[in-house]
């Protein structure tokens, strides 16, 4: 029993640790997005602050990345998803003995780097394109070496290979006689892809279209060397990450985070609601009526946090629009500014403390030096006494350290009266 | 004459349109996609770097000073071994052998866990709650634990106020925050590949083992972990790849002083944009990696076919 305990407890630990490993760098960076702080960080706290998302709408280089990658995302996802398609249907038919060769061909490109596949690409379609004779400003050469294009291409070489192994999961379901039935009737083989094979694989190909847009969308080894003169989002945020960054980044992580879970919640309730409506059908369960939900959410948690989640975000974009951090932030300036005048005050005692012993043996002590540190911060005779108006400058807390060793010298006697300046 | 009989039957199974789209479409890929463009790279890999003029030209013949200047730096004599490069290499292949091993060790229980307690809601959420950083880009989950181990980041804020270190540790130049991220990066290519394996197991086996008196450690060293072994294998795989080609953690977690052999690739690229010279590390990579990756099936008898499931 005891051991029993003991395993539960390490069990508990080790999600925890897991989780939090998995988890906790995002919801920090997550956290990052809503302070005030120039440079992303959670500690110490400013203020609450929604202007970063401001920042990042304003940002045009993140708006041209997302478009590119929207752009180049759409070709791969036709390209690979026909390619892997085609693959796994030749799967299906090749002869045994080549059978595993080929599949070794058409899974290797997972197992290349990125970073290889980039700069074959790009080495290819340049001697391609060398080869071919095309000269510089002609069509060719400009689509040989357009960073859509080659991004398309090399992106594709690998994600048809995660398409391809969707789709062989589904193929293995596939029942061969119900092509072989519909061309005994008469139908054309194109006709039976179109009418039997491909609404059997439509869900397949739904789920790698998702797979091969996500992939695309957030490649980056691959693309950083296709891409040439344009900017994907991932290329532009690798940019902005490796060159100072404020938390702008963070705004767009945390959209990304909360779509993310947006979709999760809604894969999971269509799902349920799915079984639910079957089991429903299959007359093992029976509706129940009159709860305080509506029926979508009858039992099934996924949606109502799909649903709880969805309030939350309204909430917080109708605050953003009111919500308005101005006086903290002038507070949080006030805060630095005592916390550095606390500081110069310190070094200047320092100093002060090192003149006075300095200053000992000299003959231009008058005593008023000393009395300076109590009246706070107003301890500047300049170098060159009133010259400077030194009352001025202690009321702007500016930096002004030290009595200088002439101090005195030019008016001792105004001294006592700038001194005590508050 | 075996080929053609292969190739009639394709066509006569499929018909001349359905069938000659799916070969089109699949050698498309595979010969345009794929191996031209590795061969390109080998051949250029051995090729000098020449002005555009002088390309085609009698001294744009096949040499192998690119694999040189790996073993050898710029020194021509051949005297002295380029440190720097070499140092590069070793390190990147053994750190990613490192990551792939703590990845291992950190997955196991979990896929364990998960895979034996099917059905419940919680084990269900847990799923769903894995999925999400998966999806989060790769930039955005290194810039995240830059957060957290930068200079005055998170974790030296709360090692300070614990009072467990007087100054702020320098994660980042240790390299500790680029392994971190690494191991973050691809955890869960290693999870899933394990998780779906050893679902698979039947429950029954491991509780006739205890019933017959089986210790904890050797159910675990005779039952789940041969049969977890392709999904372990093909985690392990992807991670080491990923992590041995990664560009991006590096980029944005590793230290000043120390690249990692994907970074020199890069910089032969874009920043010397010597392209031969690129290729020859590119092409040292690729082999490399892929021989370990052989190696290391042959020793713990793996099939190429387990990967990928």
């Amino acid at each position: 029993m005891k051991s029993l305990n003991f395993a539960r407890i390490a069990l508990g630990a080790y999600l925890l640790i897991f989780f939090s490993y998995l988890l906790g760098p995002l919801v920090v960076m997550s956290m990052t997005a809503f302070n005030s702080a120039s440079f992303p960080s959670v500690s110490p706290w400013a203020c609450f602050t929604f202007e970063w998302y401001e920042v990042l709408w304003n940002d045009t280089a993140i708006r041209d990345g997302i478009y590119y990658s929207v752009i180049i995302g759409l070709g791969t996802v036709a390209l690979s998803v026909s390619m892997g398609l085609a693959a796994s249907i030749v799967l299906t038919q090749v002869w045994p003995r080549i059978r595993s060769t080929y599949y070794t061909l058409i899974i290797a490109p997972i197992l290349v780097p990125g970073v290889v596949l980039g700069i074959s690409t790009l080495v290819f379609w340049d001697r391609l394109g060398t080869f071919l004779g095309a000269s510089d400003g002609s069509a060719v050469y400009s689509l040989f070496h357009n960073g859509i294009f080659l991004t398309i291409l090399g992106q594709s070489a690998f994600i048809a290979s995660y398409c391809m192994l969707v789709f062989v999961a589904r193929l293995q379901r596939f029942d061969p006689g119900l092509t072989e039935a519909a061309l005994d009737l008469g139908a054309t083989h194109t006709q039976a892809f179109r009418k039997i094979l491909l609404p059997f694989m439509r869900p397949a190909i739904a789920s790698a279209a998702v797979l091969a847009f996500l992939a695309s969308f957030e490649n980056y080894n691959t693309t950083t060397f296709t891409i040439v003169k344009y900017k994907t989002l991932t290329t532009v945020l690798a940019q902005k990450v490796r060159l100072g960054i404020n938390p702008s980044i963070s705004s767009l992580a945390f959209i990304i985070i909360l779509l993310t879970i947006f979709g999760a919640l809604v894969f999971e309730a269509v799902a349920r609601n799915k079984a639910r409506k079957e089991q429903i059908k299959l007359g093992r369960t029976e509706e129940k009526k009159g709860g305080i939900l509506p029926a979508f959410m009858q039992g099934n948690p996924a949606a109502f946090g799909f649903v709880l989640l969805s309030f939350i975000v309204i909430v917080m974009v109708g605050t953003a629009q009111k919500y308005d951090p101005s006086q903290c932030k002038i507070d949080v300036r006030e805060a630095k500014k005592a916390e550095a005048a606390a500081r110069m005050k310190e070094l200047r005692e320092q100093r002060l403390i090192q003149d006075q012993s300095d200053a000992r043996q000299g003959p231009d002590i008058f005593g008023a030096p000393k009395t300076e540190p109590e009246a706070g911060q107003g301890s500047g005779t300049g170098a060159f006494g009133n010259v400077f108006d030194p009352g001025n400058l202690s009321d702007e807390k500016a930096p002004k350290s030290g009595t200088g060793a002439f101090g005195g010298v030019f008016d001792p006697t105004n001294l006592d009266e700038t001194a005590p300046s508050e | 004459m075996k080929k053609k009989m292969i190739f009639s039957e394709f066509f006569r199974n499929n018909g001349i349109v359905m069938g000659s789209l799916l070969f089109g479409l699949v050698s498309f890929w595979l010969i345009f996609l794929v191996i031209l463009p590795q061969i390109s790279m080998l051949d250029f890999s051995f090729r000098y770097n020449l002005p555009p003029a002088e390309q085609g030209g009698p001294k744009d013949v096949y040499t192998l000073s690119n694999y040189e200047h790996l073993l050898y730096g710029s020194d021509s004599t051949h005297q002295t071994y380029n440190t720097v490069d070499l140092m590069v290499f070793v390190r990147t292949i053994i750190a990613a052998m490192f990551v792939t091993v703590f990845n291992i060790l950190l997955c196991y229980p979990m896929a364990y866990f998960l895979g034996q307690s099917r059905g419940s809601g919680f084990v269900r959420l847990l799923v769903v709650l894995l999925i999400i950083p998966y999806w989060i880009n790769e930039i955005l989950r290194a810039f995240a634990l830059k957060i957290i181990f930068g200079d005055s980041g998170l974790l030296n804020e709360v090692l300070m106020f614990l009072h467990l270190t007087p100054q702020p540790i320098d994660f980042i130049r240790a390299d500790i925050a680029l392994y971190a991220g690494l191991g973050y990066a691809y955890i869960l290519l290693m999870l899933f590949p394990m998780y779906n394996v050893i679902e698979s197991l039947d429950r029954n086996q491991i509780e006739a083992a205890r019933d017959m008196g089986a210790s904890w450690i050797r159910i675990h060293r005779r039952i789940v972990i041969p049969h977890a072994k392709p999904g372990i294998a093909s985690g392990s795989t992807m991670v080491f790849m990923l992590s041995a080609g990664a560009l991006a953690a590096p980029q944005i977690l590793g230290g000043p002083s120390s690249l990692w052999f994907t970074q020199l690739v890069y910089q032969w690229f874009n920043d010397s944009l010597n392209w031969q010279q690129g290729a020859a590390y590119a092409i040292v990579l690729l082999i490399s990696t892929i021989s370990i990756v052989l190696v290391m099936m042959k020793i713990f008898r793996v099939n190429m076919g387990d990967i990928g499931k």
